[in-house]
């Protein structure tokens, strides 16, 4: 086993990976940069946020990469770590939202901007996460069973699509950020739809013709 | 015997804050930068610190008031919403003072439908308006956050009464600079450049209507709209047009840049009105720059608090058509 192979196996590089960025805002903080001295809550909010956003778009990534790379050791090692990363994702949600209502200083505003659809969408993906989150242990996979299991947890495709139409409408304009995030994501379950369609067809093709 | 009449909109002083955030005699501060004699005034020429015609500022004791809560300079120079310069919000400190120079050189032409058209240099015109005063007043920025600034400048009404418009004239057109070399967002092309706003000539002659040409005593900082802007306290702050090099009057009502941009989120008027949501958010209360994590928010006023001064121009007008 080479070197990355193994520390990419590790949960604990792993989970080291997802609680830096957690981390990241202490730094313009502590030095008190003048730009995010003016709101720092805004900062925290968006920069939440936005790790929530890249967390999900990675963790739904790994499943096209390892069907697209079978054999390829980097996506065989990072897909046994679909679940903490998930989870991750629904742990800086959480932090999101708090600073959402920490935003809107209390119950009455955050009712009231609540109506607009793009905080329904962030709201209703973090309901989505929360779900997810709630049924990612062992126990409740197993008493779920696995195919309900499965079903249940497509939704994380519909998260993903709230998540990214609710960040591209954060801001006054279109940010670039949300294509950085989701595009890539998007191509490569195109692409896994693509080549697994071709699979089956070779696979009823290679099968022998009823006699 | 010497009457102080305080202004209406002056702020109250239940406003109070530390005098430290804002120095209140900036006069002494020039003095001091003079100090420093001709290479100081060069370098601070080569920094791009606008129009230095008019300062010191007339300290206008009907408005001077004592220390009203301002907020502190460095965030005020530092949390700017400039798109020439970046979308984010500390994107205009640092790519407005890398290479963009609104100075020397700068001109302001007057056109359209006006007795005294003419291009002026920005030092000449700022000195033909008769001095600058001192003026603080509410910012309320569309996206529900608020600053307290301290603005030196002149009316615009000055400016208006400089030009003649003539009677068919019912609207200014604003025109701000377009220089895609330095202007990095202009490069980009993140909005359609160059940003255009427009006023009813009526607003425009409102006593509040001001054009800055600097903030806490000091020429405008680049990522403020070096050398001169507009500072209409009751409208968004996206109404005032930063770094402008035209004002034409016309008969015909302007397109501003943002509502060309997406004009069911903002309109032409612009004016604070917390009964009137963004389709996005709500303008029902604001977010206080420098107000720290757990303590700030507060209501957002009709007209941001300046209702006395100008609802009178909006009477009859159903608001939450024309918004």
């Amino acid at each position: 086993m080479r070197w990355y192979e193994k520390l990419l196996r590790s949960k604990a590089f792993i989970l080291t990976m997802i609680v830096l960025p957690g981390l990241w805002p202490a730094w313009p903080i502590l030095r008190q940069d003048p730009t995010v001295a003016a709101d720092p809550l805004k900062y925290l909010l968006h920069h939440f946020g936005f790790v929530a956003c890249l967390l999900l778009a990675t963790v739904l990534a790994l499943t096209p990469l390892r069907v697209l790379f079978p054999h390829a050791a980097i996506a065989l090692a990072l897909n046994r770590h679909r679940r903490l990363i998930g989870v991750g994702a629904f742990f800086y949600a959480a932090i999101h939202l708090t600073c959402q209502f920490l935003h809107e200083a209390g119950w009455p505003t955050f009712w009231q901007d609540l109506r607009k659809p793009f905080l329904l969408a962030g709201m209703a993906t973090f309901l989505i996460l929360a779900l997810l989150a709630v049924t990612s242990p062992t126990a409740v996979v197993r008493w779920l069973g696995g195919r309900r299991w499965k079903n249940l947890h497509r939704l994380a495709y519909l998260a993903a699509l709230l998540a990214a139409y609710h960040q591209a409408a954060a801001r006054k304009l279109f940010p670039v950020q949300v294509l950085w995030i989701f595009v890539p994501l998007a191509l490569l379950e195109l692409a896994r739809v693509v080549r697994q369609r071709l699979t089956r067809r070779q696979q009823v093709l290679a099968r022998p013709a009823p006699g | 015997m010497h009457i102080h009449l305080k202004k209406d909109w002056q702020l109250p002083e239940s406003a109070v804050t530390s005098e430290s955030a804002y120095r209140l005699r900036p006069r002494r501060d020039f003095l001091k930068t003079l100090g420093w004699g001709a290479m100081g005034a060069a370098l601070l020429r080569t920094k791009g610190w606008g129009a230095l015609t008019g300062f010191p500022a007339q300290d206008n004791p009907a408005y001077l008031g004592a220390g009203l809560k301002v907020t502190p300079f460095k965030l005020v120079t530092s949390y700017n919403n400039f798109y020439e310069f970046g979308t984010d919000k500390g994107d205009p400190k640092d790519e407005a003072n890398d290479g963009w120079q609104p100075e020397p050189g700068w001109t302001v032409e007057i056109a359209g439908l006006a007795a005294n058209p003419g291009k002026w240099d920005v030092e000449d015109l700022v000195a033909k308006m008769g001095g600058i005063e001192q003026r603080i007043y509410r910012h309320r920025c569309v996206e529900a956050w608020s600053m307290v600034v301290p603005w030196d400048g002149f009316p615009l009404a000055k400016l208006v009464a400089f030009a003649r418009p003539k009677a068919s004239a019912r609207f200014l057109k604003f025109t701000s600079f377009l220089d895609p070399k330095h202007a990095t967002g202009q490069k980009e092309g993140n909005l359609e450049y160059p940003y255009v706003e427009g006023l009813v000539i009526s607003e425009a002659m409102n006593e509040l209507a001001f054009v800055a040409t600097g903030i806490f005593g000091k020429p405008l900082p680049n990522q403020n709209g070096a050398p001169l802007r507009l500072v209409l306290p009751w409208k968004y702050g996206f109404k005032g047009i930063k770094s402008i090099v035209r004002i034409e009057f016309t008969d015909k009502s302007p397109f501003s840049t943002w509502q060309k941009m997406a004009p069911d989120e903002y309109g032409f008027l612009a004016n604070v009105n917390p009964h009137h949501d963004h389709p996005r958010w709500s303008q029902a209360s604001e977010r206080i720059i420098g107000g720290g994590i757990f303590t700030g928010r507060q209501p957002t006023l009709m007209f941001n608090g300046y209702e006395k001064q100008v609802a009178a121009m909006y009477k009859g007008l159903d608001l939450d058509k024309y918004y």
